[in-house]
């Protein structure tokens, strides 16, 4: 594992008003390194996410993606890294590779390394059969393959997935899992958000836990446990729901079933 | 748990899930009227007022035209019009079950295939038939309403002037029932027909392009339609085409004679064809709506029936053998500009609502075109006015060529440059989140606004000054300012698309944002009259303060271009901030 951080948030902060969705939220992910972000619904997940690929701008503090600041060089920023959404919208009018030799244009790839890479991709994400007709014909898990195809074309040092396995079937799933190890193998930083706490559990080298757009732990799962006092062999569950402050749903689900 | 309240409702009956289903509607459309602004609930009334005016003024001209029709002086005229007036019931009836069939198929194709609440609907437990005849009912009442409201006063309007019995006006309201049940009942056929073949998707996107294009061909063809040299002969032959819906082999005949003999006494004749029209449109729309429900509910109808068509192998060409003929145009334009033009130029090209957005200003350029020429031919006679003044009259009917290609050249610019940014919807995040800096960004979407325009407008003006033999100067002069003027207009359009962008529209109707969408445009409209006078007006006064003409339009050239080329680098030199901050709500 690479000592270097890949991804560098200082006291991110954003506010859309009076609301205040990520409150001085400080990590950082080091290459060769998948980080899991988990948090309940509108802990400020999604919000992290898109400061730190350049999507929305940080009312205070600051991102660096490779070294470059997000602020400052969003395009050396926005270069070095890959991003797929939690929902992919993509242009529906244009087919797969289409809309992959398009990414791979704004990303200023040359067009016989796209056509190289379209290849590959489509067959690693088993897209031979659509990747000439229009995404409208897609289901929601070929377009998040597609989405996932375009965050990978050009190679990125840094990849950023907002629930990425949402929509995939078991198969796809797995095919993500071993796609970011090797990413992290050739000295990567993943950087992925899940509702699915077996995913990170299994997958990620470390997990934030983010609530109320504060975050509130970050370490490895054994540093997550002694966090939260708990035994050893407890669960990600379980020390999320102690976190998070999730347990008592735990006590009603037991009186209603 | 209580399963004896659902069963209740499960067998309620049909009548009362259909209400709970069109209750439903009730409440979005009250909810909707209250949440709306003051402004927007004094508009909703206006409009209901105007409405019912409407009607009446309809009533009102019905009942005059039809007196005129029936008058002694028109009969001398014209000849006995009484078989037209017979059949107008008749034609009414027929033009309402056509137009209901056709609107209903769209709407309905919306609600079952495009809405997306069917799943939910059929998974909840109501009968599946409530939730169709719901779906019927949603579908052919706005347009039921717009039948009365043109179909009804002229119906009503012939039965006060024949004096007609009681009987025949509630009839009418029946006979007009019965008829919309049974076009929407066949509706809902053809559409279960036409989505096992085509994606439903795809059906909406052509059935706009053809609504679009046949409304813009219907209202502008009135344009070349001599009307003011019709004969009376002609005049009377054109209303006897009417009389032609007189004919047994035409199913609304019946309800038209039908509703005509219950209102001139002839009882037994009346009700027999009125009671046939009942039972022939109460017949259709209950088969057409068990066999409609059962294709959905079987599935048979969401089968796409033909397999989809294959790209063939030879498209999937390797870029990097057309990398040479590329190379020039990469060292003119930045790759990502380029990716950009050419993404927006094919989603342009296949989506087919954008289509009829740009076939508008070709329709209506031709028409122009048309009028302009015609106009020209049917000579200009010697005038006693001074020859300065002919001089400038002259120059102007020059001019009017570049007037034309400028109309169109607007018309394309509304559509591109005011929502060059919010076209991109949702999917806006693939452009933001990429490598490119903003000035890239608005650099591609002025070329997505200019170059269109720029090829379609002077096209036309290229074909109308050939057709009208303009002489040489005065063409390259034209197809000059008509650059310029695109070149600017093109800036102006694209700074309104900046400042009105939205990404949050699901129906691309709502793209561009109503202020900026019309301020945008009235002043797209304003700048082009203004460079079209900065290029024309030294032209049209050079012959008067005693001018060379080619003096004159290089002052012309001199004031119009510097004003278009300051309007064209308005938005890619002051609005990059605009498009960094976009999204960020």
């Amino acid at each position: 594992m690479n000592s270097e951080p890949l991804i560098l948030t200082k006291q991110l902060t954003k506010s859309f008003g009076d609301k205040l969705a990520v409150d001085q939220v400080s990590l950082e992910v080091v290459g060769g390194e998948i980080f899991g972000f988990l948090g309940p619904n509108g802990a400020g997940k999604t919000t992290t996410i898109k400061m730190i690929v350049g999507l929305l701008q940080p009312t205070a503090g600051e991102v660096y993606v490779a070294g470059y600041d997000v602020q400052a060089e969003p395009l050396a920023a926005k270069a070095v890294k890959g991003y797929v959404p939690d929902t992919p919208n993509l242009y529906k009018k244009l087919s797969g590779r289409e809309f992959l030799r398009f990414v791979g244009d704004l990303y200023g790839m040359e067009a016989a390394r796209v056509d190289r890479r379209i290849e590959e991709m489509h067959k690693l994400f088993d897209l031979s059969e659509a990747i000439d007709q229009t995404i409208d014909s897609y289901s929601h898990g070929m377009q998040q393959k597609t989405a996932l195809a375009a965050a990978l074309l050009h190679d990125p040092k840094v990849l950023v997935l907002d629930e990425p396995t949402v929509g995939l079937d078991p198969k796809s799933a797995r095919l993500i899992k071993d796609i970011l190890r090797q990413m992290t193998d050739r000295g990567a930083a993943v950087f992925l958000s899940t509702h699915i706490l077996e995913i990170a559990e299994r997958m990620c080298d470390r997990i934030g836990i983010i609530h109320q757009g504060r975050l509130i732990a970050v370490g490895t799962m054994d540093e997550l446990r002694s966090l939260s006092l708990s035994q050893a062999g407890t669960s990600l569950e379980d020390i999320f729901l102690t976190l998070t402050g999730g347990a008592e749903y735990t006590e009603i689900a037991d009186v209603l079933s | 748990m209580e399963p004896l309240k659902l069963q209740n409702r499960q067998h309620s009956g049909l009548i009362a899930s259909v209400l709970v289903l069109l209750r439903m509607r009730l409440v979005l459309i009250v909810g909707g009227f209250r949440r709306a602004t003051w402004r927007g609930k004094v508009g909703y009334l206006l409009l209901v007022v105007l409405i019912l005016v409407g009607m009446g003024f309809a009533f009102y001209l019905s009942w005059q035209l039809l007196k005129l029709i029936r008058s002694p002086e028109i009969s001398l005229l014209m000849g006995d019009l009484g078989q037209i007036t017979a059949a107008l019931p008749g034609f009414v009836v027929t033009a309402a079950f056509v137009g209901l069939f056709l609107t209903s198929f769209g709407f309905l194709l919306q609600a079952l295939y495009l809405a997306g609440d069917m799943d939910f609907l059929l998974s909840s437990p109501l009968p599946i038939r409530a939730v169709f005849l719901a779906k019927l009912l949603q579908a052919v009442l706005p347009n039921f309403a717009f039948v009365l409201l043109f179909g009804l006063p002229v119906l009503y309007g012939l039965g006060y002037v024949g004096a007609y019995r009681w009987l025949y006006y509630p009839l009418v309201l029946l006979v007009l029932v019965a008829v919309a049940s049974a076009a929407a009942g066949l509706a809902s056929l053809i559409v279960m027909l036409v989505v096992r073949v085509f994606p439903a998707r795809r059906i909406a996107e052509v059935l706009g392009l053809v609504v679009g294009v046949s409304s813009i061909i219907c209202s502008q063809s009135g344009q070349l339609a001599n009307f003011g040299d019709l004969s009376p002969a002609q005049t009377t032959q054109a209303f006897s085409a009417l009389a032609r819906f007189n004919s047994p082999l035409i199913p609304m005949y019946w309800s038209g004679q039908g509703l005509v003999a219950v209102g001139t006494g002839s009882w037994l004749t009346g009700s027999v064809l009125v009671v046939a029209t009942l039972l022939v449109c109460g017949g259709l729309f209950m088969v057409s709506l068990a066999a409609a429900e059962k294709m959905y509910y079987s599935g048979w109808a969401g089968m796409q029936g033909s397999l989809q068509r294959k790209k063939a192998p030879n498209r999937v060409r390797n870029r990097a053998a057309s990398g040479r003929s590329r190379y020039w145009s990469y060292r003119l334009l930045p790759q990502a500009v380029q990716a950009l033009l050419k993404k927006d130029l094919l989603v342009l090209r296949r989506d087919l609502r954008n289509l009829s957005q740009i076939i508008t200003p070709l329709i209506l350029g031709v028409v122009y075109t048309v009028m302009l020429v015609r106009g020209r031919a049917n000579g200009t006679e010697a005038s006693d006015a001074p020859i300065w003044f002919q001089d400038a009259i002259s120059s102007l009917a020059v001019y009017a060529n570049v007037g034309i290609a400028i109309f169109v050249a607007w018309m394309l610019l509304n559509r591109l440059g005011l929502v060059a940014f919010s076209q991109e919807g949702p999917s806006y995040w693939v452009l933001k989140s990429a490598p490119v800096s903003e000035r890239r960004l608005l650099v591609g979407k002025y070329l997505l606004t200019a170059l269109p325009a720029f090829v379609l407008s002077g096209t036309f003006f290229v074909v109308i000054s050939i057709l009208r033999q303009t002489p040489t100067m005065a063409f390259l002069y034209g197809l000059l300012a008509l650059s310029f003027c695109i070149v600017g207009a093109a800036g102006v359009s694209l700074s309104f698309g900046v400042l009105g962008a939205r990404f949050d529209w699901q129906d691309p109707r709502k793209m561009a944002s109503g202020g900026a969408g019309c301020v945008g445009s009235i002043a797209v409209m304003g700048f082009l009259g203004v460079s079209f006078l900065l290029f024309a007006g030294p032209t049209l006064i050079a012959a008067g303060i005693g001018w060379e003409p080619w003096l004159a339009q290089a002052v012309g050239l001199l004031l119009g271009g510097l004003f278009c080329l300051l309007a064209a680098g308005l938005p890619i030199l002051t609005l990059s901030k605009r498009v960094g901050a976009f999204m960020e709500t």
